[in-house]
Protein backbone atom coordinates (compact mmCIF):
# COMPACT_ATOMS: atom_id res chain seq x y z
CA UNK A 1 0.00 0.00 0.00
CA UNK A 2 1.56 3.31 -1.17
CA UNK A 3 1.72 5.64 1.79
CA UNK A 4 0.05 8.66 -0.62
CA UNK A 5 -3.08 6.17 -1.15
CA UNK A 6 -3.14 5.98 2.75
CA UNK A 7 -2.97 9.30 3.55
CA UNK A 8 -5.10 10.94 0.83
CA UNK A 9 -8.08 8.17 0.78
CA UNK A 10 -7.40 6.60 4.31
CA UNK A 11 -6.71 8.69 6.60
CA UNK A 12 -9.59 11.16 6.04
CA UNK A 13 -11.84 8.30 7.33
CA UNK A 14 -9.51 6.96 9.83
CA UNK A 15 -11.55 8.28 12.82
CA UNK A 16 -14.38 6.53 11.28
CA UNK A 17 -12.89 2.92 11.20
CA UNK A 18 -11.44 3.53 14.58
CA UNK A 19 -14.79 3.74 15.73
CA UNK A 20 -16.18 0.78 14.01
CA UNK A 21 -13.02 -1.25 15.07
CA UNK A 22 -13.51 -0.01 18.36
CA UNK A 23 -16.82 -1.33 18.40
CA UNK A 24 -16.11 -4.99 17.66
CA UNK A 25 -13.39 -5.70 19.53
CA UNK A 26 -12.73 -6.66 23.26
CA UNK A 27 -8.61 -5.85 22.87
CA UNK A 28 -5.95 -3.19 21.99
CA UNK A 29 -4.34 -6.25 20.12
CA UNK A 30 -7.44 -7.17 17.98
CA UNK A 31 -8.21 -3.40 17.20
CA UNK A 32 -4.83 -2.71 16.02
CA UNK A 33 -5.56 -6.19 13.41
CA UNK A 34 -9.05 -5.20 12.65
CA UNK A 35 -7.83 -1.35 11.79
CA UNK A 36 -4.47 -3.16 9.44
CA UNK A 37 -7.22 -5.68 8.00
CA UNK A 38 -9.69 -2.89 6.85
CA UNK A 39 -6.80 -0.50 5.82
CA UNK A 40 -5.78 -3.58 3.52
CA UNK A 41 -8.74 -4.29 2.20
CA UNK A 42 -9.97 -0.82 1.03
CA UNK A 43 -6.29 -0.62 -0.54
CA UNK A 44 -7.18 -4.03 -1.98
CA UNK A 45 -10.51 -3.18 -2.74
CA UNK A 46 -10.12 0.07 -4.52
CA UNK A 47 -10.17 -0.70 -7.96
CA UNK A 48 -13.78 -2.28 -7.27
CA UNK A 49 -14.76 1.43 -6.17
CA UNK A 50 -17.27 2.44 -8.94
CA UNK A 51 -18.23 5.98 -7.88
CA UNK A 52 -22.03 5.14 -7.34
CA UNK A 53 -21.67 5.94 -3.88
CA UNK A 54 -19.09 8.73 -1.95
CA UNK A 55 -16.16 7.49 -1.16
CA UNK A 56 -16.62 8.16 2.43
CA UNK A 57 -19.82 5.37 2.14
CA UNK A 58 -17.52 2.76 0.34
CA UNK A 59 -15.31 2.80 3.20
CA UNK A 60 -17.91 2.87 5.74
CA UNK A 61 -19.44 -0.11 4.18
CA UNK A 62 -16.03 -2.19 3.25
CA UNK A 63 -15.08 -1.43 7.10
CA UNK A 64 -18.31 -2.92 8.37
CA UNK A 65 -18.10 -5.66 6.29
CA UNK A 66 -14.38 -6.36 7.20
CA UNK A 67 -15.39 -6.29 10.74
CA UNK A 68 -18.35 -8.57 10.59
CA UNK A 69 -15.96 -10.91 8.65
CA UNK A 70 -13.19 -10.85 11.24
CA UNK A 71 -15.72 -11.09 14.05
CA UNK A 72 -17.44 -14.01 12.66
CA UNK A 73 -13.98 -16.00 11.81
CA UNK A 74 -13.08 -15.63 15.40
CA UNK A 75 -16.22 -16.79 16.44
CA UNK A 76 -16.01 -20.08 14.53
CA UNK A 77 -12.42 -20.53 16.24
CA UNK A 78 -13.58 -20.09 19.70
CA UNK A 79 -16.45 -22.40 18.68
CA UNK A 80 -14.62 -25.19 20.89
CA UNK A 81 -14.21 -23.11 23.78
CA UNK A 82 -16.54 -21.96 26.67
CA UNK A 83 -19.37 -20.03 25.72
CA UNK A 84 -18.62 -17.62 28.87
CA UNK A 85 -15.79 -16.40 26.15
CA UNK A 86 -18.56 -14.75 24.11
CA UNK A 87 -19.52 -12.83 27.13
CA UNK A 88 -16.43 -11.87 28.63
CA UNK A 89 -16.59 -8.78 30.33
CA UNK A 90 -14.57 -6.03 28.82
CA UNK A 91 -11.42 -4.81 30.56
CA UNK A 92 -10.08 -1.21 31.46
CA UNK A 93 -7.61 -1.93 28.71
CA UNK A 94 -10.47 -1.15 26.23
CA UNK A 95 -11.83 1.89 28.03
CA UNK A 96 -8.86 4.12 25.67
CA UNK A 97 -11.06 7.37 25.47
CA UNK A 98 -10.95 9.98 27.64
CA UNK A 99 -14.39 10.46 28.17
CA UNK A 100 -16.06 8.15 30.78
CA UNK A 101 -18.87 8.73 29.47
CA UNK A 102 -17.98 7.17 25.40
CA UNK A 103 -16.54 4.47 27.09
CA UNK A 104 -19.76 3.24 28.87
CA UNK A 105 -21.48 3.57 25.58
CA UNK A 106 -18.90 1.92 23.31
CA UNK A 107 -18.92 -1.21 26.43
CA UNK A 108 -23.26 -0.99 25.79
CA UNK A 109 -22.74 -1.08 21.95
CA UNK A 110 -20.61 -4.19 22.45
CA UNK A 111 -23.29 -5.76 23.82
CA UNK A 112 -25.74 -5.43 21.03
CA UNK A 113 -25.40 -7.89 17.89
CA UNK A 114 -23.12 -7.35 15.05
CA UNK A 115 -25.53 -6.15 12.74
CA UNK A 116 -27.14 -3.68 15.49
CA UNK A 117 -23.75 -2.62 16.57
CA UNK A 118 -22.98 -1.41 12.69
CA UNK A 119 -26.49 0.54 12.65
CA UNK A 120 -26.02 2.62 15.35
CA UNK A 121 -22.36 3.61 14.51
CA UNK A 122 -23.73 4.93 11.67
CA UNK A 123 -26.75 6.42 13.04
CA UNK A 124 -24.52 8.44 15.84
CA UNK A 125 -22.63 9.34 12.71
CA UNK A 126 -25.36 10.79 11.90
CA UNK A 127 -26.02 9.12 8.36
CA UNK A 128 -29.23 9.54 6.81
CA UNK A 129 -31.49 6.34 6.98
CA UNK A 130 -31.08 5.98 3.26
CA UNK A 131 -27.56 5.67 3.47
CA UNK A 132 -27.90 3.26 6.48
CA UNK A 133 -30.35 1.38 4.58
CA UNK A 134 -27.95 1.42 1.27
CA UNK A 135 -24.97 -0.08 3.21
CA UNK A 136 -26.72 -2.36 5.70
CA UNK A 137 -29.07 -3.47 2.57
CA UNK A 138 -32.24 -2.83 4.14
CA UNK A 139 -34.90 -0.75 3.92
CA UNK A 140 -35.16 2.83 5.86
CA UNK A 141 -38.47 2.07 7.51
CA UNK A 142 -36.78 -1.20 8.58
CA UNK A 143 -33.73 1.46 9.70
CA UNK A 144 -36.17 3.65 11.46
CA UNK A 145 -37.46 0.78 13.73
CA UNK A 146 -34.25 -0.97 14.40
CA UNK A 147 -32.60 2.02 15.62
CA UNK A 148 -35.51 2.98 17.75
CA UNK A 149 -35.21 -0.30 19.35
CA UNK A 150 -31.23 -0.49 19.80
CA UNK A 151 -31.89 3.18 21.37
CA UNK A 152 -34.07 1.53 24.22
CA UNK A 153 -31.63 -1.41 24.45
CA UNK A 154 -28.61 0.89 25.02
CA UNK A 155 -30.95 3.21 27.06
CA UNK A 156 -31.42 0.05 29.69
CA UNK A 157 -27.95 -0.67 29.24
CA UNK A 158 -26.99 2.62 30.34
CA UNK A 159 -29.66 3.10 32.84
CA UNK A 160 -28.08 4.58 35.80
CA UNK A 161 -24.81 4.55 34.54
CA UNK A 162 -24.71 8.16 33.13
CA UNK A 163 -25.51 11.18 34.17
CA UNK B 1 -30.22 15.37 33.71
CA UNK B 2 -29.43 12.31 31.85
CA UNK B 3 -27.79 12.47 28.74
CA UNK B 4 -28.69 11.18 25.47
CA UNK B 5 -26.45 8.41 23.24
CA UNK B 6 -26.49 11.29 20.86
CA UNK B 7 -24.43 13.56 23.14
CA UNK B 8 -22.78 11.09 24.36
CA UNK B 9 -21.06 10.56 21.27
CA UNK B 10 -21.13 13.69 19.72
CA UNK B 11 -19.25 14.97 23.06
CA UNK B 12 -16.90 11.97 23.37
CA UNK B 13 -15.62 12.73 19.63
CA UNK B 14 -15.84 16.92 19.55
CA UNK B 15 -12.24 16.26 18.50
CA UNK B 16 -11.83 13.46 15.94
CA UNK B 17 -8.25 14.07 15.96
CA UNK B 18 -7.47 12.77 19.21
CA UNK B 19 -8.37 9.23 17.92
CA UNK B 20 -5.12 7.79 16.85
CA UNK B 21 -4.69 5.41 13.97
CA UNK B 22 -2.30 1.92 14.67
CA UNK B 23 0.27 2.23 12.07
CA UNK B 24 -0.67 -0.23 9.16
CA UNK B 25 2.86 -2.66 8.97
CA UNK B 26 3.31 -6.45 10.18
CA UNK B 27 -0.40 -7.20 9.30
CA UNK B 28 1.22 -10.03 7.01
CA UNK B 29 3.24 -11.49 9.90
CA UNK B 30 0.35 -13.95 12.28
CA UNK B 31 -0.98 -14.57 8.63
CA UNK B 32 2.23 -16.05 7.44
CA UNK B 33 2.72 -18.00 10.59
CA UNK B 34 -0.64 -19.25 9.73
CA UNK B 35 -0.38 -20.54 6.33
CA UNK B 36 2.62 -22.31 6.90
CA UNK B 37 1.29 -23.71 10.29
CA UNK B 38 -1.94 -24.88 8.40
CA UNK B 39 0.21 -26.00 5.04
CA UNK B 40 2.64 -28.04 7.83
CA UNK B 41 -0.09 -29.65 9.74
CA UNK B 42 -1.89 -30.91 6.41
CA UNK B 43 1.39 -32.10 5.56
CA UNK B 44 1.93 -34.26 8.31
CA UNK B 45 -1.80 -36.00 8.48
CA UNK B 46 -0.76 -36.73 5.09
CA UNK B 47 2.15 -38.52 5.62
CA UNK B 48 0.86 -40.27 9.18
CA UNK B 49 -1.99 -41.11 6.59
CA UNK B 50 0.55 -42.93 4.12
CA UNK B 51 2.58 -44.69 7.08
CA UNK B 52 -1.13 -45.68 8.30
CA UNK B 53 -2.54 -46.88 4.99
CA UNK B 54 0.70 -48.82 4.48
CA UNK B 55 0.17 -51.22 7.48
CA UNK B 56 -3.29 -51.22 6.17
CA UNK B 57 -3.06 -52.57 3.12
CA UNK B 58 -0.64 -55.36 3.83
CA UNK B 59 -3.18 -57.60 6.19
CA UNK B 60 -6.47 -56.31 3.81
CA UNK B 61 -4.67 -57.39 0.71
CA UNK B 62 -2.91 -60.93 2.50
CA UNK B 63 -7.19 -61.60 3.38
CA UNK B 64 -8.15 -60.36 0.23
CA UNK B 65 -5.88 -63.30 -1.76
CA UNK B 66 -4.27 -60.39 -3.27
CA UNK B 67 -0.97 -60.41 -1.01
CA UNK B 68 1.81 -59.27 -3.90
CA UNK B 69 0.09 -56.24 -4.57
CA UNK B 70 -0.22 -55.68 -0.91
CA UNK B 71 3.24 -55.97 -0.14
CA UNK B 72 4.44 -53.63 -3.31
CA UNK B 73 1.99 -51.16 -2.29
CA UNK B 74 3.82 -51.69 1.07
CA UNK B 75 7.21 -51.30 -0.16
CA UNK B 76 5.98 -47.55 -2.37
CA UNK B 77 4.45 -46.29 0.42
CA UNK B 78 7.07 -46.82 2.70
CA UNK B 79 9.49 -44.98 -0.29
CA UNK B 80 7.21 -42.44 -0.69
CA UNK B 81 7.64 -41.67 3.40
CA UNK B 82 11.02 -41.62 2.76
CA UNK B 83 10.76 -39.19 0.04
CA UNK B 84 8.75 -36.81 2.06
CA UNK B 85 11.04 -37.53 5.02
CA UNK B 86 13.82 -35.74 3.69
CA UNK B 87 11.40 -32.54 2.32
CA UNK B 88 10.04 -32.47 5.74
CA UNK B 89 13.84 -32.03 7.19
CA UNK B 90 14.45 -28.66 4.88
CA UNK B 91 10.91 -27.71 5.67
CA UNK B 92 11.85 -27.50 9.40
CA UNK B 93 15.00 -25.90 8.41
CA UNK B 94 13.48 -22.73 7.02
CA UNK B 95 14.51 -19.48 9.55
CA UNK B 96 11.10 -18.33 11.09
CA UNK B 97 12.97 -14.68 12.22
CA UNK B 98 12.97 -13.57 8.64
CA UNK B 99 10.41 -11.34 8.25
CA UNK B 100 6.78 -12.36 6.47
CA UNK B 101 8.14 -11.75 3.46
CA UNK B 102 11.25 -13.91 3.25
CA UNK B 103 9.45 -16.01 5.44
CA UNK B 104 7.02 -17.28 2.98
CA UNK B 105 9.45 -16.60 -0.06
CA UNK B 106 11.60 -19.52 1.55
CA UNK B 107 8.46 -21.52 1.85
CA UNK B 108 7.44 -21.10 -1.69
CA UNK B 109 10.95 -22.33 -2.49
CA UNK B 110 10.55 -24.81 -0.33
CA UNK B 111 6.97 -26.10 -1.58
CA UNK B 112 7.99 -25.29 -5.43
CA UNK B 113 10.82 -28.25 -4.48
CA UNK B 114 8.25 -30.38 -3.09
CA UNK B 115 6.28 -30.53 -6.40
CA UNK B 116 9.04 -30.86 -8.46
CA UNK B 117 10.49 -33.61 -6.34
CA UNK B 118 6.65 -35.75 -6.17
CA UNK B 119 6.53 -34.73 -10.58
CA UNK B 120 9.34 -36.66 -10.88
CA UNK B 121 8.65 -39.24 -8.35
CA UNK B 122 5.41 -39.55 -9.98
CA UNK B 123 6.36 -40.90 -13.31
CA UNK B 124 7.72 -43.47 -11.55
CA UNK B 125 4.65 -43.76 -9.11
CA UNK B 126 1.94 -44.09 -11.34
CA UNK B 127 3.49 -47.20 -13.45
CA UNK B 128 4.88 -48.71 -10.66
CA UNK B 129 0.80 -48.64 -8.84
CA UNK B 130 -0.38 -50.35 -11.88
CA UNK B 131 1.81 -52.67 -12.15
CA UNK B 132 1.59 -53.57 -8.43
CA UNK B 133 -2.21 -53.63 -8.93
CA UNK B 134 -1.67 -55.68 -12.56
CA UNK B 135 0.63 -58.70 -10.54
CA UNK B 136 -1.48 -58.42 -7.56
CA UNK B 137 -4.71 -59.28 -9.25
CA UNK B 138 -2.81 -61.56 -11.78
CA UNK B 139 -1.04 -63.73 -9.03
CA UNK B 140 -3.75 -63.78 -6.46
CA UNK B 141 -6.86 -66.29 -6.24
CA UNK B 142 -10.26 -66.18 -7.39
CA UNK B 143 -11.90 -69.32 -6.30
CA UNK B 144 -8.82 -71.29 -5.65
CA UNK B 145 -7.81 -70.43 -9.54
CA UNK B 146 -4.72 -67.93 -10.25
CA UNK B 147 -6.03 -65.99 -12.34
CA UNK B 148 -3.24 -64.64 -14.50
CA UNK B 149 -2.78 -68.24 -15.55
CA UNK B 150 -6.16 -69.04 -16.36
CA UNK B 151 -6.41 -65.73 -18.68
CA UNK B 152 -3.50 -67.43 -20.00
CA UNK B 153 -4.56 -70.39 -20.73
CA UNK B 154 -7.53 -69.51 -22.74
CA UNK B 155 -5.97 -66.60 -24.65
CA UNK B 156 -3.32 -69.40 -26.16
CA UNK B 157 -6.30 -72.17 -26.45
CA UNK B 158 -7.86 -69.05 -28.55
CA UNK B 159 -4.80 -68.35 -30.24
CA UNK B 160 -2.34 -71.12 -30.29
CA UNK B 161 0.21 -69.35 -32.13
CA UNK B 162 0.67 -66.18 -30.07
CA UNK B 163 4.24 -65.73 -29.01
CA UNK B 164 5.14 -66.32 -25.09
CA UNK B 165 7.60 -64.53 -23.64
CA UNK B 166 8.46 -66.29 -19.99
CA UNK B 167 4.96 -67.92 -20.27
CA UNK B 168 3.81 -64.61 -21.08
CA UNK B 169 1.36 -63.49 -24.01
CA UNK B 170 3.77 -61.01 -26.23
CA UNK B 171 0.78 -59.10 -26.66
CA UNK B 172 -0.27 -58.88 -23.58
CA UNK B 173 3.46 -57.30 -22.58
CA UNK B 174 3.12 -55.43 -24.98
CA UNK B 175 -0.27 -53.70 -23.86
CA UNK B 176 1.33 -53.50 -20.36
CA UNK B 177 4.46 -51.64 -21.41
CA UNK B 178 2.06 -49.18 -23.37
CA UNK B 179 -0.18 -48.50 -20.47
CA UNK B 180 2.70 -48.22 -18.01
CA UNK B 181 4.60 -45.89 -21.00
CA UNK B 182 1.50 -43.66 -20.94
CA UNK B 183 1.38 -43.52 -16.91
CA UNK B 184 5.02 -42.57 -17.06
CA UNK B 185 4.43 -39.89 -19.70
CA UNK B 186 1.61 -38.55 -17.73
CA UNK B 187 2.29 -39.06 -14.08
CA UNK B 188 3.89 -35.57 -14.12
CA UNK B 189 0.35 -33.64 -14.47
CA UNK B 190 -1.78 -36.49 -12.40
CA UNK B 191 0.90 -35.97 -9.42
CA UNK B 192 1.02 -32.26 -9.61
CA UNK B 193 -3.06 -32.38 -10.52
CA UNK B 194 -3.36 -34.79 -6.96
CA UNK B 195 -1.12 -31.94 -5.17
CA UNK B 196 -3.67 -29.30 -6.09
CA UNK B 197 -6.47 -31.70 -5.05
CA UNK B 198 -5.06 -31.36 -1.65
CA UNK B 199 -3.03 -28.19 -1.21
CA UNK B 200 -4.17 -26.01 -4.51
CA UNK B 201 -6.22 -23.66 -1.97
CA UNK B 202 -3.97 -23.21 0.38
CA UNK B 203 -1.23 -22.29 -2.34
CA UNK B 204 -3.64 -20.33 -4.27
CA UNK B 205 -3.59 -17.83 -0.73
CA UNK B 206 0.06 -17.92 -0.53
CA UNK B 207 0.62 -16.78 -4.00
CA UNK B 208 -1.92 -14.20 -3.55
CA UNK B 209 -0.20 -13.21 0.20
CA UNK B 210 3.46 -13.08 -1.90
CA UNK B 211 2.14 -11.01 -4.33
CA UNK B 212 0.06 -8.72 -2.27
CA UNK B 213 3.20 -8.14 -0.17
CA UNK B 214 5.32 -7.23 -3.21
CA UNK B 215 2.80 -4.68 -4.25
CA UNK B 216 3.04 -2.95 -0.78
CA UNK B 217 6.77 -2.88 -0.69
CA UNK B 218 6.58 -1.22 -4.14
Amino acid sequence: MSNDFYTTSILPHSGIIIKICRAYTDTQEDFEDYYQEVCLQIWKSKDRFREESKWSTWVYRLALNCCLTLIKKKKNNRQNVASDFEQKEIGAENNVFEDESLNMLYDAIRKLSEIDRAIILLYLEEKPYEIIAEIIGTSSNNIAVRITRIKERLKKLLDGKIN
Amino acid sequence: MEKSIESIWKEGFVNDEKLIAPKVNDLYNQKSIDIVSKFKRMYRINVIGIVVFSFIVLPMSYFSNIPYMGIMMFFLFNLILIVNRKTIFKLNKIDNSLNSYEYLLSFKGWTDELIAVNTKFSRFLYPYMFLALFFGFWCGSLGGDVPGDAIVKGFVSEYPNTPLVFGFPLVFIGIMLFVMLFLALVGGRIGKWDFNLGYGRIMRRLKTMIKDMEELKQ
